[in-house]
């Protein structure tokens, strides 16, 4: 197709197919969107609304819709939700009005963040006046964390931080925009501002009971900046209509009826599709690949190398090489791909690599002097003066996220633009991946945003959107959509480090702990090696040593649902478990005595999860034979004074005499910090991650063999369904005194050691590798 | 080949290889995409739909199985989401990411079209799709409101 063809035109075309959803975002004005030529400067679509915008975030129309732009993907958090209630909030409009669309990160990469939004208002994490205690890196053009100083400032969509990080800016910019249409409706009236009010987008003027909506000075206050922007203050929670309020997210609706438009959704005129195969061992390129072999099939155009993907552009990690086949249709792209001869060029250190030489090299890192992260007390002396001593060794393997829907990215490449649609947790990082790999300067690289059929991890930090630009690159003037396989989605992406833990703790004749050594050992790239033991250690221990050890793997590790708390809290609380076993105490009163011990700011909090959750579970209420129950306190941040999340569950677990294990009840006491901006989002997050420790319990590992992803589709990689989750689920919240750290990971991760403790009370046997699945738990 | 398929109650021409699965037909050679592809193996089914009543897996049957009988797929359920199931769902906002939806709700329709009153058991028999966002609390309490709500 000729590269003349606007890119505008696409969005026309798409939006006659898809209704007002247009990629994923809310077109204002269809007419607008179906007819490019009307703007014939050549601007973005987001430079001539049909209604200007009040600000970056906020368009009214006439007829009162309000549209909010999310710099975040939904990916089934409910992001379109709680950022909009954010905005909307300081707004003080019809939230029946509330249009959600996603923002552009090409504007972003144009424009700066205007001054008002940058100061973060308060005194941190325990100010219920301010903005908490938000993030940002450094300025750094890849956008890993973020860019400071750029418009949206936080495109990405990780680390469970929408809320946390963007809720003071967001919160401003309702708010700048609600002042500025009070300041129009003041002027048209000629009356003092103060004399006016605003509620569900209707403006009031209390003395003359004169009313205006936002709709009918939305013009107006687009033309007229605020004079103070600076003096604008957000609510406190106190001052909450709508955020802390449950609400239904916005996009169910199109969920329910499949006009949802997930990357892999997404028609062009003129676009062909791409089925690829990269080298299945990290690090393996492509040798050579017979094309003729397969030219001839039914809509095969040709095929097309890309190679290993620039570390710079997938923060150091090393994927592999590969070659897509283009055909006119996926399926025979796919078809033709398969039956494709390829050779790799693989390195034969890679290619020897298997799970059990890996074991075996975190099981002699761990033996060595690691690096000691805390040390306290005295250690050895602890030990000395011991009744009585427990050890452990505990150990978690690779875990995929295995998200639904596959890697995918179409991408159109031309000498001066680059557009990609995509679900995207980072398109400031693709942006610049698309930059790095095009020549194109990142002003004119376009990421059309679209909804993301699941992350759990910064998307598997996977290189599909360098794939797609890479094939595109060497077709330019053509769309080109790239979908993974299944099979393809297991290599491209990065996996939850494989981790080894040795605790060792010293009881006293009591049962109290005296000394405690705590080694863990990942990967030297894996994330968060240190996550949860770094500061203290939860419990209190009077002498307490803890160091990290670490080997060198070629698998590439991420972020998953977390860092590496998820295993380190297997290890902990699976230890705590037993050191409650060794002392003949209550697992639920050891810990609580241990927390009283700490002077950890939060400790109250911590114990107050505790008893409530208890007491929530009928705690120490007989059970059947072949059931079992168990505790465990959760907490993200709550080692420090910081923002934090703090929550305690009791799990109850039956093992039948055939050795199946059911989550039959959890109990969730669950804190609310100064306050949850969409509670209803807060318990999906809850009662989803039960789904995903349940999984990461029982049934899920990723092992290596010749260097490759052994369990690379569900047949392999098993997914819990609803026989397996639990039948009933109770969550209660209480206050407390700082706001949330996050809710999108980290949370329910004691399933994990509650199952290993009910498998132990049940059965007798002790596991402490995951998933329990691979072991004997059978019982008479 | 050309053939005719029966699709939501239109009729559709297309042109594919017979042993196409019905996934790819009716997502690109129709161009209804609320179905969804993920695992390929009929492992997981986001692919679901309905032939001659039946939930299927569409990724991993050839498409000349479905000729002649009528398909449907979440399109078809409603246009407006106005369909009792789609009603309960969104009444327990049961959707996370929302990428599995569309097969789970095809397979809870069957259900719900065979045992009008289905127990916890029938539905963890037949409703076997997997969701990794775990909605499975809320989607289960929706197939039990849409039985009621169908049964009226």
């Amino acid at each position: 197709m000729s590269t003349d063809v606007t890119r505008r035109e696409f969005l026309a075309t798409v939006a006659v197919a898809h209704g007002a959803f247009v990629l994923g975002f809310w077109m204002p004005d269809k007419t607008q969107a179906q007819t490019p030529v009307a703007r014939p400067s050549g601007a973005s679509w987001y430079e001539e609304p049909a209604t200007p915008e009040v600000n970056a975030w906020i368009v009214v129309a006439p007829d009162e819709t309000v549209t909010i732009r999310i710099a975040q993907t939904e990916l089934g958090q409910g992001v379109w939700t709680s950022n909009a209630m954010m905005v909307a909030e300081e707004l003080q409009c019809d939230w029946a009005k509330v249009r959600p669309q996603y923002a552009s990160a090409n504007r972003d990469a144009r424009e700066k963040a205007p001054d008002w939004t940058l100061k973060v208002p308060g005194n941190g994490a325990t100010d219920p006046n301010g903005g908490g205690e938000p993030t940002f890196g450094d300025r750094d053009r890849t956008g890993v964390a973020g860019i400071p100083d750029s418009l949206y400032r936080r495109m990405r969509t990780n680390a469970a931080s929408s809320v946390k990080d963007g809720r003071y800016y967001l919160q401003l910019a309702g708010a700048e925009a609600r002042e500025r249409l009070l300041l129009a409706a003041a002027a048209l009236w000629n009356v003092p501002v103060t004399e006016l009010t605003a509620k569900d987008s209707v403006i009031t003027h209390g003395p003359s009971r004169r009313t205006t909506t936002y709709g009918r000075v939305a013009q107006r206050a687009a033309q007229t900046p605020h004079p103070h922007p600076e003096t604008i203050r957000i609510k406190s929670p106190d001052q909450w209509t709508l955020m802390g309020t449950e609400r239904k997210n916005l996009d169910v609706p199109l969920k329910v009826t499949g006009q949802t438009v997930y990357g892999i959704d997404i028609r062009l005129p003129g676009m062909k599709w791409a089925a690829v195969k990269a080298c299945p061992v990290y690090g393996g390129d492509v040798k050579r690949y017979d094309f003729d072999a397969i030219r001839t099939m039914p809509g095969v155009r040709s095929a097309v190398q890309f190679p290993i993907p620039d570390p710079s552009c997938t923060r150091g990690r090393i994927f592999s090489g590969g070659v897509a086949v283009i055909a006119d249709s996926w399926y025979q792209a796919k078809t033709a791909i398969d039956r494709m001869p390829i050779e790799w060029t693989i390195p034969p250190d890679n290619a020897a690599v298997n799970t059990a030489m890996m074991q075996d090299a975190l099981a002699a890192a761990i033996a060595q002097p690691g690096r000691v992260r805390v040390e306290h007390g005295n250690v050895d002396g602890g030990f000395a003066r011991a009744a009585k001593i427990v050890e452990a060794t505990y150990s978690t393997p690779y875990l995929a996220r295995a998200r639904m829907e596959p890697g995918n990215a179409t991408v159109l490449v031309t000498n001066d633009r680059v557009d990609i649609w995509i679900g995207d947790q980072s398109p400031q990082e693709t942006r610049f991946s698309a930059s790095k790999i095009t020549g194109v300067p990142e002003q004119n690289v376009y990421i059309h945003l679209c909804h993301l059929g699941g992350g759990y991890g910064r998307n598997g930090n996977g290189p599909q959107a360098e794939q797609a630009i890479m094939i595109a690159n060497q077709m330019r003037g053509t769309p080109v959509h790239m979908l993974w396989t299944r099979e393809e989605d297991f290599i491209g992406t990065t996996y939850r480090a494989m981790g080894l833990a040795r605790l060792k703790a010293g009881l006293d004749a009591d049962g109290w702990p005296t000394a405690l050594e705590v080694r863990t050992c990942m990967q030297r790239d894996g994330f968060g090696p240190e996550a949860s033991f770094d500061v203290t250690y939860r419990y209190h221990v009077p002498n307490y040593r803890y160091s990290t050890h670490t080997t060198k793997f070629h698998i590439p590790v991420g972020t998953r649902r977390g860092v590496g708390q998820a295993a380190h809290e297997f290890y902990r609380e699976s230890f705590m478990n037993e050191l409650a076993h060794a002392a003949g105490k209550d697992p639920y009163q050891y810990r609580r005595e241990l927390i009283a011990r700490t002077s950890l700011p939060y400790k109250a909090d911590m114990i107050r999860a505790l008893d409530m959750a208890a007491e929530m579970s009928g705690w120490g209420s007989p059970l059947p034979p072949g059931k079992a129950r168990a505790i465990a306190l959760e907490e993200r941040g709550a080692e420090g004074n910081g923002m934090a999340t703090i929550s305690a569950m009791v799990h109850v677990v039956s093992v039948s005499r055939e050795g199946k294990v059911r989550l039959e009840r959890v109990d969730v006491a669950h804190d609310t910090g100064f306050g949850v901006v969409n509670p209803l989002s807060v318990k999906k997050q809850i009662e989803g991650q039960i789904a995903w420790f349940y999984n990461d319990a029982m049934l899920q590992q990723t092992t290596i063999a010749d260097g490759h992803i052994v369990e690379n589709n569900y047949n392999r990689f098993p997914i819990s369904r609803m026989a397996d989750y639990p039948p009933e689920i109770n969550i209660r919240f209480f206050p407390t005194g700082h706001w949330l750290i996050g809710m999108g990971h980290d949370r329910a991760i004691s399933i994990q050691s509650a199952i290993g403790d009910a498998i132990f009370q049940i059965t007798g046997k002790r596991f402490r590798d995951l998933p329990f699945s691979k072991h004997d738990l059978t019982w008479s | 080949m050309a053939f005719d398929l029966t699709i939501n109650g239109s009729v559709h021409s297309v042109d594919a290889d017979p042993q196409t699965p019905l996934l790819w037909v009716i997502r690109d050679h129709v161009g209804l995409t609320g179905t969804k592809f993920s695992c390929g193996i009929g492992q997981c089914g986001a692919c679901t739909v309905h032939v001659d009543g039946r939930a299927i897996r569409s990724c991993s049957v050839p498409v000349s199985t479905a000729l002649g009988k009528p398909i449907l797929t979440i399109e078809g359920v409603s246009p407006d989401g106005s369909h009792p199931i789609q009603m309960a769902w969104k009444e327990f906002d049961a959707p996370q990411c929302g990428y599995c939806q569309s097969g789970m709700i095809m397979a809870a329709l069957a259900l719900l079209n065979d045992r009008p009153s289905p127990t916890d058991a029938d539905i963890d028999a037949h409703v076997t799709n997997a969701c990794r966002c775990g909605t499975y609390h809320r989607v289960r309490q929706a197939i039990h409101l849409a039985a009621g709500l169908m049964r009226k």
